[in-house]
């Protein structure tokens, strides 16, 4: 190569744009008479752009990735998916996939966290940091993060099944995920069992249900809905969600028929299903509105002035009239969390709960069907009405849940047994911390009305 | 959708093919002449819907890759027009195109150089690994970099050579013997 040291210096600040505009015209001019330095122009510039276009295996190559593994990973551009999709063509994925099985070991994503995660039944691998090919993901507890190669960055919040198809399109089966999605993977596609969400540079969430009852609500930016029955798209901007329900909600149900149970150990369980027992929850902006007979207690709090709405407290009141509670030693209370539905995860840091016992036993008397924000027993507005109410305990829920019931434990839980007169026992329960966004999650609570998680229940002995 | 896309499956079959044996040299051609890589990525998107919109109107036997290289030149013009909100000049034109030629001609030996490239890069010591990830990977400026690693944008610039001379030094050899690693 005939080039001298100034044309090289000359190449390669072309290639950073470190010429001034004048530089560069003059670099052009060059390029063009000079076929030396055209070519050594091209190599260089061949060598950048492809360093460029093949960025995203530059990390797994540095790994020392096998070499056998190589030839498999016969390079398919993400940009092509995303193409395909663009122009409808989904047919061209259907033959491309089935006529090349090595493109499912492709990796699109990797999992780059996961918190306090249980998976089942996956055929991916669910190691942190593991690449990721097509395939489903089962999480059953906590919340995993995926980081596409395109720069998505999708969370999973249990209970979720999600099936990764390509780099820009995966199937929520069931579930909830968050999904971040900067500039190159616009386009990103998530569908659900009854939409399509289409990512138009943004941040969202969605929610479904296996049955079909999509949730979808937009952090920033825009997307699309497609997909839907009618045929129709629909443009959800930043703020505001979207609710296609096919599923139903068992509302309504008849309750179960509880049983004072007797634990080895000497404890006893009695459910809020039990005698004269009874759970519900209130919501501030549903005032006049009775949530005293859903399957959940849902409870929230919040300090973003968006969100007050949507604050939600739980109470629940355990029938004690067949034990000598002056007697009982010790006490708990266990709480099974159940997917609320609404809300997302993520948008919540650790949660702390607070447990009150209701004091004044004339509050005893609520009933389910007229319970509301206004009646709710021992609140004001504001919160615990220090009146009538007095703190037993707090617990916490991590981000992504705890997997398994709660079980709030606590002297002060007996002490409060011992001072029951009327055979009843009232219990508020509220979330103390808040949310990083107003579309945090709002926590759900098996109440006795659900179909098959376990009712809030009293154990003492 | 300006058009409805050709919907035979031999016809579907037909593109993905060529699409794929080109995908290389279009990936350079397009990286070689977009300064952003974001951009050379969304233009890349767009030159690949334009092809299948367009793909009845390509003869097949005739060449592919002129076919490729004329709707990618538009487009790429197009957004140089755009993003400069200034007419694109005679010289701008004339400068893509012969770039675009020398490309062109090295099209052939390109797969390979892609796979001897891949055996240089694993060479690397960590220090220019970490150099290769950041204006790549990250795609990191050379004043960002400058700001990551504590060195001034000079020494960068003068860092981010030397890798890619002794890149393409190595691609060079690998290429002549093949089989020395």
């Amino acid at each position: 190569m005939k080039n001298s040291a100034a044309n090289e210096d000359r190449i390669q600040r072309a290639i950073e744009g470190l010429l001034s505009e004048e530089e560069m015209d003059a670099f052009k001019r060059d390029v063009i008479a000079d076929a030396d330095l055209r070519a050594a122009y091209a190599e260089q510039m061949w060598l950048h752009s492809s360093l460029r276009a093949e960025r995203e295996t530059l990390p797994g190559l540095f790994e020392d990735a096998p070499a056998a593994e190589e030839k498999i990973v016969r390079r398919w551009p993400v940009a092509a998916w995303a193409a395909a999709i663009a122009a409808g063509v989904t047919l061209l994925a259907t033959i491309f996939l089935s006529g090349k099985g090595t493109l499912f070991h492709r990796p699109v994503a990797t999992l780059v966290q996961a918190e306090n995660c249980k998976w089942a039944g996956s055929d991916l691998p669910t190691a942190v940091n593991s690449k990721l090919g097509a395939g489903r993901l089962v999480l059953v507890e906590g919340i995993a993060t995926l980081k596409f190669t395109n720069g998505a960055t999708v969370t999973m919040e249990a209970p979720t099944t999600l099936e990764i198809l390509t780099a820009m399109h995966c199937r929520l089966i069931e579930g909830t995920l968050t999904a971040e999605v900067p500039e190159p993977a616009h386009g990103f596609t998530v569908d659900t069992p009854d939409i399509k969400v289409v990512d138009l540079g943004t941040k969202f969430g969605v929610t479904a249900a296996a049955t079909g009852n999509s949730q979808v609500r937009v952090f920033q930016g825009e997307v699309e809905i497609g997909g839907m029955k009618d045929g129709k798209t629909k443009r959800i901007t930043e703020g505001k969600g979207l609710h296609v329900g096919s599923g139903n909600t068992t509302l309504g149900q008849e309750p179960t028929h509880g049983q004072l149970v007797q634990e080895s150990g000497g404890w006893t369980a009695i459910p809020t299903s039990f005698g004269h027992g009874k759970d519900g929850y209130a919501r501030r902006g549903d005032d006049g509105s009775h949530f005293g007979t859903q399957p959940l207690l849902i409870v929230k709090h919040t300090d973003i002035a968006a969100g007050r709405k949507n604050e939600r407290r739980a109470i629940v009141t355990f029938d004690v009239s067949q034990v000598a509670t002056a007697t009982v030693a010790e006490a708990q209370i266990v709480l099974d969390p159940a997917p609320s539905g609404f809300g997302f995860s993520t948008l919540v840091p650790d949660s702390r709960f607070a447990v009150y016992g209701v004091t004044d036993e004339a509050l005893d008397a609520w009933d389910e069907r007229e319970m509301s924000w206004a009646s709710l027993p021992g609140c004001n507005d504001d919160g615990p009405n220090p009146n009538q109410v007095r703190k037993l305990a707090e617990f916490w829920i991590p981000r992504g849940g705890s997997g398994g019931p709660i079980t709030v434990r606590g002297d002060a839980i007996a002490d409060f047994l011992h001072s029951d007169t009327n055979g009843l026992v009232t219990f508020l329960v509220v979330r103390e911390t808040g949310e990083t966004d107003p579309s945090g999650l709002a926590h759900g609570f098996a109440s006795k009305e659900h179909p098959t998680a376990r009712p809030p229940t009293l154990r003492l002995k | 959708m300006d058009q409805d896309p050709p919907d035979s499956t031999e016809n579907t079959e037909t593109y993905l093919r060529l699409l794929t044996q080109h995908d290389r040299w279009l990936a350079a051609y397009a990286f070689s002449l977009v300064a952003s890589a974001a951009d050379a990525q969304d233009i890349l998107q767009e030159v690949k819907v334009t092809m299948w919109k367009q793909f009845a109107k390509f003869e097949q036997g005739t060449n592919f890759r002129a076919w490729a290289r004329r709707i990618a030149t538009n487009q790429i013009l197009n957004y140089r027009r755009s993003e400069k909100r200034r007419p694109s000049s005679a010289l701008d034109v004339e400068f893509i195109e012969a770039v675009a030629a020398e490309i062109d001609r090295r099209a052939d030996t390109l797969d390979h150089k892609a796979d001897a490239l891949k055996i240089c890069l694993r060479k690397l010591p960590e220090a220019h690994r970490k150099i290769v990830v950041w204006r790549y990977y990250e795609d990191c400026g050379v004043e960002e970099i400058a700001a990551k690693s504590e060195r001034t944008v000079e020494a960068v610039y003068r860092l981010l050579s030397r890798i890619r001379g002794v890149l393409n030094d190595c691609v060079s050899r690998q290429l002549a013997h093949p089989h020395t690693t």
